[in-house]
């Protein structure tokens, strides 16, 4: 039998592993990842530049200020950023004075204007009028700037000193710390989480695209009317065990290609010599890691299966497609409740729903890297899925070895039901 | 022209049996004279009311070439499935060399099935190693018997092109490489000339007498008659899921052919009629058949049609597959009506 298996396994293997898709996709997916990771930073971090800005200041008393706290601001912050105030004169008709600038900012004379209103500091917003209002570090500067000023006017109006209630009222933070299953403390601000949600999204992506790889194969050796060829010498059951193993092979070699790319890119020197130094890789748990395969294989196997049995159900992609959705759905469902369990990753309703064979794979995996589970929670929830896998490998072999077969008419619901008693 | 490989010394032998051959054969004729390498007992399969097989009993001799024919829809894939267990029968049984068929023994068979495809983007030979690993041959060896035969078959060339570079009699040739690439000792082929053009149907019918005189045996099934007629030596004939006329085909071609002679002449139809021996003329065309009463003797015949003028042609009517095929499916309709 496993002789048979294993020449399916080879085919589908190598048949996949040799095409060009398949290392194109290997490459633009951790492109592409980076990127979304990559490029916001390196958005973020490019807020320099030289800017002009002209200042409006109706209050009359507030252009001084606002320089110092921005110039004070920029020193601070160590930015590529220079901004150079232009004090505008303001005659007696502010809705004038307002326009001349207006008119030097469209003429680019200045890169925007900062109108600081008459009834500062008490109350009234000012304003920024730019062309450009997306450069997000400029106008944070601007922001703050204002802020500062005015608020260091009140406060000198009220009888105190701004650099007392400076020191008095400056924030503490607060430190979050992950604590381990050993009592281990750990830093964490928010990279735990988006390593949940990275690794989740993976698992996601990584079983729908797989298993949707197996129904097509298994449509394919329908239209083409291959499988009567193969299922003269090897079972049906054999051939589906077969394509599910041979595609869950390929799915697993592009994980471990990654894997090493991760090790490379995160190996000492690496970094800097491709100028990342900046860019800091979560550190992954290798048991969390040896989870992450696992669960994926638990979730292919579970969800190739039924995929599988809709490649032989029908005769056309396009056929299949309501089945399909019905199944992604499943899929989609752990994404939805995903809020439940980042709120409460050990409560009951948490617990309950990752023993669910159907969202183990996601959510089971998104609560271990969120706090320590009980070692029986992931027992339970690890033969639980063994035990559906056999069962859905049970059902869909039957539906498989009589749908496999069947050309021409769309099936119905009753029909597979059908199947499954004649099988 | 096709040179077929040697087939035998059969590393396979071993496993057709537990038993040895000669204990095989007492076995076997223990149950029937013949020597039957596929016996099939009261084969039945129906589909809801519809009945597709009904009953099907009939043993195919060990080195023969034996036709299962039949009209379209008549039972002939649904046969082969059941013996290929690809479904399952609701009553009857298949044996092979004495033994029922399993899962296992099914794979000593050679099958081309009617619904045949290949994995369009994959290597010819690849695909070939790929389909003997399925059936139990190592891959190197494969590997080198798949290549012989596409060398055999002019197309050597084409071993690492993909499938769906070729045309469709190439890929004919490949499902036919695919399903004799194990060495089975009984080939079953469904409709296996369709498709193929006049120099691939004689290459494959030379390549099929080869392997009989190698000792294989070969079950053809079709419903396009002439390209079997040369072939076969027995033949099962199937219509409205039940077999019609099962036997050796001299035997049928002697019992449909009967005191029938061919004769063409200084004469009409009409003429023969009135002789007092002739109990049918028949017009097949522009051929001239005449069924003598069973002890007229052939001389008798001729000494009255030189009394009716000159004679052409005289000559005893052997009857092909079709004249067969379409006389017995009349009877049967007369016989159920």
């Amino acid at each position: 039998m496993w002789h048979r298996i294993y020449a399916i396994i080879r085919r589908e293997y190598l048949e996949r592993v040799r095409t060009k898709a398949f290392w194109i996709s290997t490459i633009l997916v951790p492109v592409f990842l980076g990127g979304m990771m990559i490029i916001p930073a390196w958005l973020a971090a490019r807020g320099g530049g030289q800017f002009k800005v002209g200042i409006v200041d109706l209050s009359g008393h507030f252009a001084g200020p606002v320089q110092a706290a921005a110039a004070k601001l920029l020193a601070d912050q160590n930015e590529k950023l220079h901004i150079t105030f232009v004090v505008e004169p303001v005659g007696a008709d502010a809705a004038r004075a307002r326009e001349a600038v207006k008119q030097k900012v469209q003429h680019h004379e200045l890169d925007g204007m900062l109108i600081l209103p008459a009834t500062l500091p008490s109350k009234g917003k000012p304003e920024y009028v730019a062309p450009n209002v997306a450069a997000f570090k400029l106008l944070s500067v601007l922001e703050r700037a204002v802020n500062d000023a005015v608020i260091a006017s009140r406060l000198t109006a009220a009888g105190l000193d701004p650099k007392l209630v400076g020191r008095l009222t400056k924030r503490v933070g607060l430190k979050t710390m992950k604590l381990g299953a050993e009592g281990k403390e750990t830093r964490d601000e928010g990279q735990g989480f988006l390593l949940s949600y990275g690794f989740m999204l993976i698992i996601y992506i990584s079983v729908l695209m797989y298993g949707i790889y197996v129904m097509r194969g298994v449509l394919e050796e329908k239209t083409n009317r291959i499988v009567e060829v193969v299922i003269a010498t090897v079972k049906p059951f054999e051939l589906m065990l077969g394509k599910i193993l041979g595609i869950g092979a390929v799915g697993l070699t592009q994980f471990i290609l990654w894997g090493f790319a991760l090790l490379a890119l995160t190996a000492p020197g690496a970094g800097a010599m491709l100028g990342m130094s900046g860019l800091q890789l979560p550190a992954v748990p290798p048991l969390l890691m040896a989870f992450f395969i696992v669960f994926f294989i638990l979730g292919f196997l579970f969800y190739g299966t039924l995929y599988a049995g809709i490649g032989a159900a029908f005769d056309t992609e396009q056929e299949a497609q309501n089945f399909q959705g019905v199944i992604t759905i499943f899929l989609i469902i752990p994404l939805v409740l995903m809020v439940q369990i980042l709120n409460q990753p050990n409560g009951p309703l948490s617990v309950v729903l990752s023993l669910i064979p159907f969202f183990t794979p996601m959510l089971m995996f998104l609560r271990m890297t969120l706090v320590s589970v009980p070692a029986a929670q992931i027992a339970a929830s690890v033969v639980l899925m063994l035990a559906s896998i056999v069962g859905a490998a049970w059902v869909v072999g039957k539906i498989y070895r009589v749908g496999i077969l069947m050309h021409g008419s769309k099936p119905k619901l009753g029909d597979l039901i059908r199947w499954l008693k004649e099988a | 022209m096709v040179q077929p490989i040697a087939f035998g010394p059969h590393r396979d032998d071993a496993a057709l049996g537990t038993m040895s051959r000669s204990r095989r054969r007492e076995k076997i004729k223990g149950v029937s004279p013949v020597d039957a390498i596929l016996r099939l007992e009261g084969l039945t399969k129906r589909y809801g009311n519809h009945v597709a097989v009904d009953e099907l009993s009939f043993d195919v001799p060990r080195g023969s070439i034996f036709g299962l024919l039949g009209p379209n829809g008549a039972g002939k894939t649904t046969t082969i499935r059941m013996v290929m267990r690809i479904i399952l029968p609701d009553a009857g049984k298949v044996f092979l060399d004495g033994d029922p068929v399993d899962d296992d023994r099914r794979r000593l068979i050679g099958y081309l099935p009617e619904e045949r495809g290949l994995y369009r983007k994959m290597k010819i030979l690849d695909h070939l190693v790929f389909l003997g690993t399925t059936r139990g041959v190592p891959s190197h060896e494969a590997r080198k018997r798949a290549s012989a035969w596409l060398e055999r078959f002019d197309l050597g060339t084409w071993a690492d092109h993909k499938v769906e570079d070729l045309s469709k009699g190439m890929q004919q040739k490949v499902q036919l490489i695919g399903t004799i690439l194990h060495r089975p000792r009984l080939l079953i082929l469904d409709e296996p000339f369709s498709g193929l053009d006049p120099i691939n149907t004689r290459q494959l019918k030379d390549l099929l007498i080869a392997m009989r005189e190698e000792g294989v045996t070969v079950v053809l099934s079709t419903h396009v008659l002439p390209q079997v007629d040369e072939l076969c030596d027995h033949i099962c004939l199937i219509n409205r899921a039940r077999p019609i006329l099962v036997g050796a085909l001299d035997d049928v071609r002697a019992r449909y052919g009967g005191n029938t002679w061919e004769v063409a002449g200084a004469f009409t139809a009409a003429d023969l009629q009135k002789l007092a021996f002739v109990s049918a003329v028949h017009k097949l065309g522009e051929r001239i058949l005449v069924e003598l009463t069973p002890d007229t003797a052939p001389r008798e015949l001729l000494a009255g049609l030189l009394q009716l003028g000159n004679v052409e042609t005289f000559g005893r009517f052997v009857p092909d597959l079709e004249n067969i095929f379409i006389r017995a499916v009349e009877e049967d309709r007369r016989h159920v009506a």
